[in-house]
């Protein structure tokens, strides 16, 4: 469990580090999207975090980083949670 | 390659749901005879990295990024049924709450990037499974995660050439081409971080391949 507790510091660090260094181009499929003319459309779910902007950070560094933290905390919650639901007990 | 809402066709969506279903319900079923609780603490760890590392998207040309899916790092880590799982949890957390990829769409991206990355590992257990040579299995790996990248896009490029959305800008014709270009390149992007990463664990931890153990596989 300790060096569980020492992996997620480091993806926690090393988003922090890392996430001035991130492309902000479009990928692969929004590029192709573009291309073709497609706007996004107006969809039903916008999401709590849309674009990973963490709600009321104006600054955009710490808004993204703050969503990333929430993003990893809660994929690691729920990940423990069905993973225990989805194993054997011994 | 998230596909947003909007953009697929209801059948299409429909049998992504389906096929998605029946690999996850596989995934579960294995999971529940064979994996020790154990493995959740690496698997919940495993799971809150390949989100974090898809937040980093890479250039790669002409205006374009990609960033690393992850698939099939975490089959290697912990088989394909537990990667399948976990892959589905950071595509629900970024649909539910990033609105990256859509709701009607999860199906599809389930299958396009948690099914085909974790399955791609099978090349891996074909290749080297019966063999002691390091670079042998790195090298697997490498063509494994490039491999699930590329088929990942092409049935992407499938399912949006389909969909209505895309019939005028050319349907099929352009959109399973363009997804290859892009993702030919990005899944050199996929494999090095994939093969760099798992290289490096098991250069630090010998053992981490151990999980594989549990599926009655001696990867090494």
């Amino acid at each position: 469990m300790k060096d569980s507790a020492k992996i997620l510091l480091a993806v926690i660090v090393g988003l922090t580090i890392l996430l001035p260094l991130a492309s902000t181009y479009p990928d692969g499929l929004e590029t192709i999207a573009q291309n073709a003319g497609i706007k996004e459309t107006e969809g039903l779910w916008h999401g709590l975090m849309p674009n990973y902007n963490f709600p009321h950070i104006e600054n955009s560094y710490f808004s993204t980083l703050a969503s990333g933290l929430a993003g990893i905390f809660l994929v690691f919650v729920f990940t423990f949670l069905v993973g225990r639901m989805s194993t054997r007990k011994r | 390659m998230h596909i947003p809402d909007g953009v697929l066709n209801p059948y299409v969506c429909a049998l992504t749901y389906i096929t998605s279903a029946i690999f996850l319900f596989w995934a579960w079923r294995k999971m529940k005879a064979t994996y020790p609780r154990a493995v959740v603490p690496l698997l919940a760890m495993s799971s809150a990295f390949v989100f974090a590392a898809q937040m980093l998207n890479f250039p790669i040309a002409y205006g374009t990024s990609g960033h690393l899916v992850g698939g099939t790092f975490l089959a290697t880590l912990l088989g394909p049924h537990a990667a399948i799982l976990s892959m589905t949890i950071v595509l629900l957390i970024q649909a539910i709450f990033f609105a990256d990829g859509g709701i009607s769409t999860f199906g599809a991206n389930i299958l396009n990037m948690a099914i085909i990355g974790a399955v791609s590992f099978y090349f891996v257990k074909i290749v080297s499974g019966s063999s002691t040579n390091r670079k042998r299995f790195l090298a697997s790996v490498f063509a494994a995660s490039w491999l699930s990248v590329v088929l990942g896009a092409l049935l992407c490029g499938i399912e949006i050439g389909v969909s209505p959305t895309f019939a005028s800008a050319g349907g099929l014709l352009v959109t399973v081409p363009a997804m290859l270009f892009w993702h030919i390149i990005i899944g050199v992007g996929e494999a090095a971080i994939t093969t760099s990463l798992i290289s490096q664990l098991v250069r630090v931890r010998p053992t981490v391949l151990n999980g594989l153990a549990i599926l009655g596989w001696n990867i090494r």
